[in-house]
């Protein structure tokens, strides 16, 4: 499934960005309904500092694991990516954020499966069907993005627009900002994304680190909450 | 002259030279060196139940400049367990003090463990201060491990690294509260610090890895002051409750949350990977409402394992 041809790969890269990539994207929003609720978010400057620390949060942990995941697709190293999403598994501290993650893990494993026939998806896909691993997302991103010949900095900028774009995209439905809003933040962060990647790709696992204790209260209280506009 | 310390102690144990965050702080201090005697602070306590049954600390060990004499029973809610508060004769930590605690709760014992004022961590020139805690409770012990604030400084480095080896029907309350800084040192220090990495993992006794929660605080990388970070917040608790999952559920469902604008505190909880139990986090002011929150939740966890509530804090704690 490794490609040379270097439009078919561009056209890889967008069709596994694109939220319309059957992985279930759109329908998190990662604390920003309790976040607008508690009147935390409240404008366009607010949902440009909240989407940041969303960013910069996953940078350093699945931004870490992705590319770590990707370089040991890269090699044949089965059993290095089991390690790495146990080890992304029991580092994701929030538990609706975990289920997010192994729930759109296994729907792109799936997804993976059928787009291409490959022994190391098919054998990952049989190791999350039996239980043997999680299947977290990011791990999965690094694998798939191996696999089908993109580079580790298109995964990590792919990894980074799902980010910043999930909570945009929420955004829109429930804080008051506009679309000309979500892209200039869209646009302000993506200047970040160099800066990240470059702090992440010297990162092992043992490096993989986050302090976001008010997201993770805000998190807590959408798991807890009775606000249901978005899946958890 | 570095090399010409012939008469240099070992390397300590306590070692974090190869941690990225620390790798700009490995000069040697301008006082006395990384790890010598006084600053290489070092604590063993085992606690278990006596031939009748009660718990008692039967094994202590010491090293300056930590400083244990022995268990108290003065939990007037839980008489019978021993109680015991850890102190530091060295006063604050300064750059290149290392410091080791083990502690061991075994089958069926049960203790309590704090500290006799907050830990300041001192500003510091060169090196960094280190801490590697090892917990472990074996069958049906419970530990409550509610230390006072960590108070860190201007400059300040300090790193830990904190086991938790918990069986299946153990309980482990383990609590920390970080301060942002001297809030009304002069015109207050807040966030002045230079790192902050703190690092708690959870594991089984046969040593399956559970859970492992690290944050790096770096001021020069990303403010604290940031939404999502501490936003205005000063004063941050982190609570690690390895418990059983029927135990972590009642303690769940009787947990509140909330983000109080009004009074500036807020408080979530979430469940831990792989069932190991519970992770309960409070942002406040001061350090008064978020101890006062932290220990109502050891009272909530207490009466779901022991069935007993938690007594009200000394009026001069």
């Amino acid at each position: 499934m490794g490609s040379d041809n270097s439009l078919m790969k561009v056209m890889r890269l967008l069709q596994f960005t694109d939220s319309a990539f059957p992985v279930g994207t759109f329908s998190f929003s990662n604390g920003l309904e309790t976040a607008s609720f508690e009147k935390i978010v409240t404008d366009a400057a607010t949902l440009e500092d909240f989407t940041r620390s969303q960013s910069h949060q996953a940078a350093y942990s699945d931004g870490v694991a992705a590319l770590l995941a990707h370089r040991a697709a890269s090699a044949g190293e089965y059993s290095q990516v089991l390690k790495i999403d146990h080890y992304l598994y029991g580092f994701k501290m929030n538990d609706e954020s975990r289920q997010m993650s192994t729930r759109m893990g296994k729907k792109l494993a799936e997804l993976a499966v059928r787009l291409y026939d490959n022994k190391f998806l098919k054998d990952l896909l049989e190791d999350i069907n039996n239980n043997t691993t999680p299947a977290m997302y990011p791990v999965m991103q690094g694998v798939l993005f191996a696999l089908a010949g993109i580079d580790e900095k298109e995964l990590f900028c792919s990894h980074q627009y799902g980010v910043i774009n999930m909570v945009l995209g929420a955004a829109l439905r429930c804080v008051r900002v506009s679309h000309y809003d979500t892209q200039l933040i869209l646009e302000r962060l993506s200047e970040e994304t160099e800066s990240l990647y470059n702090e992440a790709s010297e990162m092992q696992l043992k490096d993989m680190n986050a302090f976001y204790p008010q997201l993770d209260i805000l998190a807590s209280l959408h798991e807890k909450g009775n606000m249901r506009m978005f899946m958890n | 002259m570095l090399n010409a310390k012939k008469e240099r102690l070992p390397a300590p144990e306590v070692n974090f030279d190869d941690a990225k965050e620390m790798s700009r702080f490995l000069q040697e201090p301008d006082a006395m060196y990384v790890g010598a005697p006084g600053k290489h602070g070092y604590l063993r306590m085992g606690f278990e139940l006596d031939k009748k049954g009660k718990s008692i600390m039967r094994d202590l060990e010491r090293r300056a400049p930590l400083i244990v004499q022995q268990e108290l029973y003065f939990d007037e809610e839980m008489p019978e367990m021993p109680c015991v508060y850890i102190l530091s004769s060295g006063g604050p930590n300064i750059d290149g003090d290392r410091y080791q605690q083990d502690i061991t709760v075994k089958k069926d014992a049960f203790a309590f463990v704090s500290t006799g004022a907050a830990t300041k961590l001192a500003e510091m020139r060169r090196n960094y201060s280190g801490l590697i805690q090892n917990l472990v409770l074996e069958d049906n012990a419970y530990l409550e491990f509610m230390p006072e604030p960590v108070i860190p400084c201007k400059n300040t480095r300090f790193i830990s690294d904190t086991r938790l080896s918990v069986a299946e029907t153990a309980t482990v309350f383990y609590s920390e509260i970080f301060m942002g800084g001297r809030k009304y040192y002069k015109d207050g220090e807040l966030f002045q610090y230079d790192v902050l990495s703190v690092c708690s993992h959870g594991e089984r006794p046969d040593g399956r890895e559970l859970f492992r929660e690290k944050f790096v605080i770096d001021p020069q990388v990303e403010n604290p002051r940031n939404l999502g970070v501490m936003g205005t917040f000063d004063v941050f608790a982190n609570v690690i409750v390895m418990t059983p999952p029927d135990k972590a559920r009642e303690i769940y469902d009787r947990t509140e949350v909330f983000f109080d604008k009004t009074n500036k505190i807020a408080a979530g909880i979430t469940r831990l990977p792989n069932d190991a139990g519970l992770l309960y986090k409070v942002l406040g002011m001061e350090p008064g409402p978020v101890k006062k929150l932290v220990r109502a939740f050891c009272s909530i966890v207490r009466m779901a394992v022991k069935g007993k509530k938690v007594p009200a804090e000394f009026p001069w704690r």
